[in-house]
C-alpha cells in the first residue's frame, strides 16, 4: 500500500469516528452528564448543569467544605450548591453573577477564602457555549452506566435514611492523623493578602447582585476545635467579619457542636453534614421571611 | 514547548518544510542545529549557554582524547559527569530560596540556576561520544554534527538515549523522497494517543498517589492505583519515545526503539532488556561492562549489578526513593540471578504467565518509590495498602473508566500486533485513524512528560 493510500485511509478512519461522535452530540448532547472521575470533572458538571437548567431560587456557593453538603439533604426546593471542590467561592460566585439571569437568594460561605480565583473557569462559563462540539465517547459510556446505576436522589427518596442518619449515635472516627495534617497546612502561611483581596472582590460582586435584585448571605461552617484556633481560620474570620460587620448579613448556623464530626478536621461528616443543612434550611426560612 | 502543544506542531511543520527545500540542502545539519536550540531555549533560555558550554567543552575533549585517549577521555567524562552532578545533586546541599547563598556571585548565579531539562540525557549522549569516536579511533566529527548528535530536538529532553555510533553514520543528506512517512506516521500517532489519551487521564486518577492525598484513599483504591500508575508512567515515556522516533523519521533519522511490551517479561533482567532500552543499553555499555561485568566471579557480579541499578536509580534524581527503587530493581536482580537457568528449563504457558505476573507485581510495586521520591511518603503509602481505611468519606474513583483508559496498555501487551501485520492488514490505517481520533476526542487534562523531571 503507497503511503498517501495509508494516510488517506488513516485520515478516513478519523473522520469516521469524529463525524459519529458529531451526530450523537447533536442528538444526546443536551442531557449528557459526565462522571466525575476528578474534583475538576465534578466542577464543571455541577456549573455545565446549573447553566443549563432553569434558574434556582436559592444558590450555594464555596469550596469543598460547602462541597459535602448535597442538595438531596436540603428539603428546600429550588436550591442548587455549586461548592467547587478545590476552589474558591468568589469562583462560584463570579459565575453566577456573570449569568443574565440571577438566583433569588445566593449563600456565600466564607471558611476558605485564600484561594484565587479560576479565571479559566470564569471566563469559560461565561461565554455560555457550554455545549461541546463533540462529547467524549468513552465518559459519555461510562456517564450512561453509572447514571443507570446511581441515578442522582431528591430529598424525597433519601428522607428517610436522612432521619435515621441523624438520629445515631455522632461517629467514633479516629481523625487525629488527618486533624493534624489540616493544622499544620492551615498554620503554614499567612493567608491576610489573600483574604484581603478577596473580600473586597466579594464585596463588589455582592453589590452588583444586589444591585439586579438578587439577596446575598454570607455563612460560615464550623471546623474542628483545633483548626478553629489555626492562622488560616483566625485570620480569615477577622478579616471577613470586619469587612461584613453587620449581623444581618450573615446566615446563623446554630448547632450543638458537640454533635458534630469532620474527616479531617476541616470537612464535616455525613451526619454533620445533614444536620449543619438543616440548621441552614431554619436560618433561612427565618431570614427569608423576616426580609 | 512540549511535544503535546500547537506550538510544537506549527515548529515542526516550519522546520520539516524548510529542510527538504532543495535550496538548503547543504545546511541541513545547521538548520537542524538552529531548530534544536530555539526547541531547547524555548523554555529555557537562559540555560542555552550552559547547553554550549556541554557541547563545546566535549567537542574539545573529543579531539584532545582523539590524540590521546588514555589522558583525555576521563577528563571529558569527569567533566560531564561533574556538570551533571552540579546540577542534579545541588539541591541536597543548598536551598535555592535563599536569598544569597555564597559570596561569590557568579557562583552564586549559577547555584540559582534551575534544572536544566534533559540533562541526564544530553550528559549521556555526551559520554557515549567521547567513548565511541575514540575507541573507533574515527577522525574528529565536524562540530556541527556533534552539535547535532547531543541536542537533536526529538530526543534532547527525554532520549531515547542514541549512541553515538548509531547516530553519526545517519549525518549525511537527506531527500523528501527517502521519507518512511507511514512509519513516522505510526509511531507518531502511538505516542500521542498513548500520552494523550492513556497517561493524561490516568493521570486524573494517580495524582491521588501524592501526599497527602492519599490519606483520603480506601485500601483497594491505593492497590489500583499504583497498578494505574505503573501503565500510566509506561504509556507517558513510551509515547515520549514514540513521537521522539516518529519525528527523527520525518528528518531522516532513525532512533532506537526505547519500549518492547516490558510488562510481559518473565524475569527481571529480561525487563532491563524490554523497559527503557537505551537507558538500560547505555548503563550496561558505560558502566556495567566498564566495572567488570560478570567476569569477575559471582559476588563481583552482584556487586556490579547493585552499583549499576543504584546509580541507574540516582540518575533519575536526588533523592532516597529514586536510590531505593535502583536497589531494589538490583536486588531482585540479584536475587534471580542463580534462578535463571532452572526458571528457564520449565516451559509451560501456566508457568510463564505466573512469572510474568511476579515480575509485573514486583516492578509495578516498586514504581511507588519512583512515584512518591519522599522515601516517609512512599512507605506511609505501602503501609496503607496492607492497613484496612477507616476513612469515612474516602475518595471516590471510577473503576469503568480507570479499566477503559488502561484498556490500550493491556491490549497491546497481549500481543494482537501481527493480526495486523497479517489477516488484518487492511484494517490497520482505520485503527490509527481512530486512534487519532480518540486522542482527540477523549484527551485527558494537560501534563507534563513523566520523564522531563530528569
Amino acid at each position: 500500500m503507497s503511503a498517501v493510500r495509508w494516510l488517506i485511509k488513516c485520515g478516513a478512519g478519523a473522520a469516521i469516528v469524529l463525524i459519529a461522535c458529531g451526530f450523537a452530540t447533536v442528538r444526546f448532547g443536551g442531557g449528557l452528564q459526565m462522571p466525575a472521575a476528578t474534583t475538576r470533572d465534578g466542577t464543571l458538571v455541577t456549573l455545565s448543569r446549573y447553566l443549563r437548567e432553569p434558574v434556582p431560587d436559592i444558590v450555594l456557593v464555596g469550596s469543598s467544605i460547602t462541597f459535602r453538603l448535597k442538595e438531596e439533604y436540603f428539603a428546600t426546593p429550588g436550591l442548587r450548591n455549586l461548592a467547587l471542590a478545590g476552589g474558591s467561592p468568589v469562583t462560584g460566585l463570579e459565575i453566577v453573577a456573570k449569568q443574565p439571569r440571577l438566583p433569588g437568594v445566593i449563600l456565600v460561605e466564607a471558611n476558605v477564602l485564600a484561594r484565587p480565583t479560576d479565571a479559566a473557569l470564569v471566563k469559560r462559563y461565561s461565554r455560555g457555549d457550554i455545549e461541546p462540539l463533540f462529547f467524549r465517547p468513552v465518559r459519555a459510556a461510562v456517564a450512561a452506566y453509572e447514571q443507570r446505576l446511581h441515578a442522582p436522589l431528591t430529598h424525597e427518596q433519601v428522607a428517610l435514611d436522612l432521619r435515621r442518619l441523624v438520629g445515631q449515635p455522632p461517629g467514633d472516627f479516629d481523625n487525629r492523623v488527618y486533624v493534624n495534617h489540616a493544622l499544620q497546612q492551615f498554620n503554614a502561611e499567612d493567608p491576610t493578602d489573600v483574604v484581603q483581596f478577596n473580600a473586597k472582590r466579594v464585596e463588589e460582586l455582592i453589590r452588583l447582585v444586589e444591585q439586579r435584585g438578587a439577596r446575598v448571605l454570607l455563612f460560615e461552617l464550623p471546623y474542628a476545635e483545633p483548626i478553629e484556633g489555626s492562622r488560616f481560620a483566625a485570620t480569615t474570620r477577622e478579616i471577613v467579619h470586619a469587612a461584613f460587620p453587620d449581623s444581618k448579613r450573615w446566615l446563623p448556623i446554630e448547632v450543638n457542636r458537640s454533635e458534630l464530626r469532620w474527616a479531617d478536621g476541616v470537612h464535616l461528616d455525613e451526619r454533620s453534614a445533614v444536620i449543619v443543612t438543616q440548621a441552614m434550611e431554619r436560618a433561612l426560612a427565618l431570614a427569608r421571611t423576616g426580609k | 514547548m512540549t511535544f503535546t502543544s500547537w506550538q510544537f506542531g506549527v515548529f515542526v511543520a516550519i522546520v520539516f518544510a524548510a529542510y527538504y527545500l532543495p535550496a538548503l540542502r547543504a545546511f541541513q545539519v545547521q538548520l537542524l542545529v538552529f531548530a534544536s536550540l530555539f526547541f531547547y531555549g524555548y523554555g529555557q533560555p537562559e540555560l542555552l549557554a550552559l547547553l554550549a558550554v556541554a557541547v563545546f567543552g566535549t567537542y574539545l575533549f573529543l579531539v584532545l582524547a582523539l590524540r590521546n585517549r588514555q589522558v583525555w577521555l576521563p577528563v571529558g567524562i569527569a567533566f560531564n559527569l561533574a556538570l551533571l552532578a552540579f546540577f542534579k545533586y545541588k539541591l541536597l546541599f543548598i536551598d535555592p530560596a535563599s536569598p544569597s547563598l555564597v559570596d561569590f556571585a557568579p557562583l552564586d548565579f549559577l547555584l540559582k540556576l534551575p534544572l536544566p531539562i534533559g540533562i541526564s540525557f544530553f550528559v549521556f549522549h555526551n559520554i557515549s561520544l567521547l567513548v565511541d569516536l575514540t575507541r573507533q579511533k574515527a577522525t574528529p566529527p565536524t562540530l556541527t554534527g556533534v552539535f547535532l548528535y547531543i541536542i537533536f530536538f526529538p530526543q534532547l529532553v527525554s532520549g531515547p538515549i542514541t549512541r553515538a555510533e548509531m547516530f553519526m553514520p545517519q549525518i549525511k543528506p537527506k531527500y523528501f523522497a527517502d521519507i518512511a512517512f507511514v512509519e513516522a506516521a505510526k509511531w507518531i500517532l502511538t505516542g500521542f494517543f498513548f500520552k494523550l489519551y492513556v497517561s493524561n487521564n490516568l493521570n486524573e486518577m494517580t495524582s491521588y498517589i501524592s501526599f497527602p492525598l492519599y490519606e483520603t484513599l480506601q485500601t483497594q483504591d491505593r492497590w489500583l492505583l499504583v497498578f494505574l500508575y505503573s501503565y500510566q508512567i509506561y504509556a507517558d515515556f513510551l509515547g515520549y519515545s514514540a513521537i521522539a522516533i516518529g519525528l527523527g523519521l520525518l528528518f531522516g533519522y532513525r532512533l532506537p526503539i526505547n519500549f518492547n511490551l516490558p510488562y510481559i517479561s518473565t524475569s527481571f533482567s529480561e525487563f532491563w532488556t524490554r523497559w527503557h532500552i537505551s537507558l538500560s543499553t547505555w548503563l550496561r555499555t558505560y558502566l556495567y561492562v566498564p566495572l567488570g561485568g560478570n567476569r569477575h566471579g559471582v559476588w563481583r557480579t552482584y556487586l556490579n549489578l547493585m552499583i549499576v541499578m543504584g546509580l541507574g536509580g540516582l540518575w533519575h534524581g536526588a533523592g532516597l526513593g529514586y536510590l531505593m527503587w535502583g536497589l531494589l530493581h538490583g536486588l531482585l536482580l540479584v536475587l534471580e540471578r542463580p534462578l535463571l537457568a532452572r526458571l528457564a528449563s520449565i516451559d509451560f504457558a501456566v508457568f510463564r504467565a505466573a512469572r510474568m505476573t511476579v515480575v509485573f507485581v514486583c516492578v509495578t510495586m516498586l514504581w511507588i518509590f519512583f512515584k512518591l521520591p519522599n522515601f516517609d511518603h512512599a512507605v506511609g503509602y505501602l503501609a496503607g495498602m496492607f492497613t484496612p481505611t477507616t476513612n469515612p468519606n474516602p475518595t471516590k474513583l471510577f473503576y469503568s473508566l480507570a479499566l477503559l483508559y488502561s484498556l490500550p496498555v493491556m491490549i497491546q501487551h497481549l500481543g494482537f500486533r501481527p493480526l495486523f501485520e497479517g489477516r488484518l492488514r487492511w484494517a490497520e490505517p482505520y485503527l490509527y485513524g481512530s486512534m487519532a481520533a480518540l486522542m482527540y476526542l477523549e484527551a485527558g487534562a494537560e501534563t507534563s512528560f513523566i520523564y522531563f523531571q530528569f
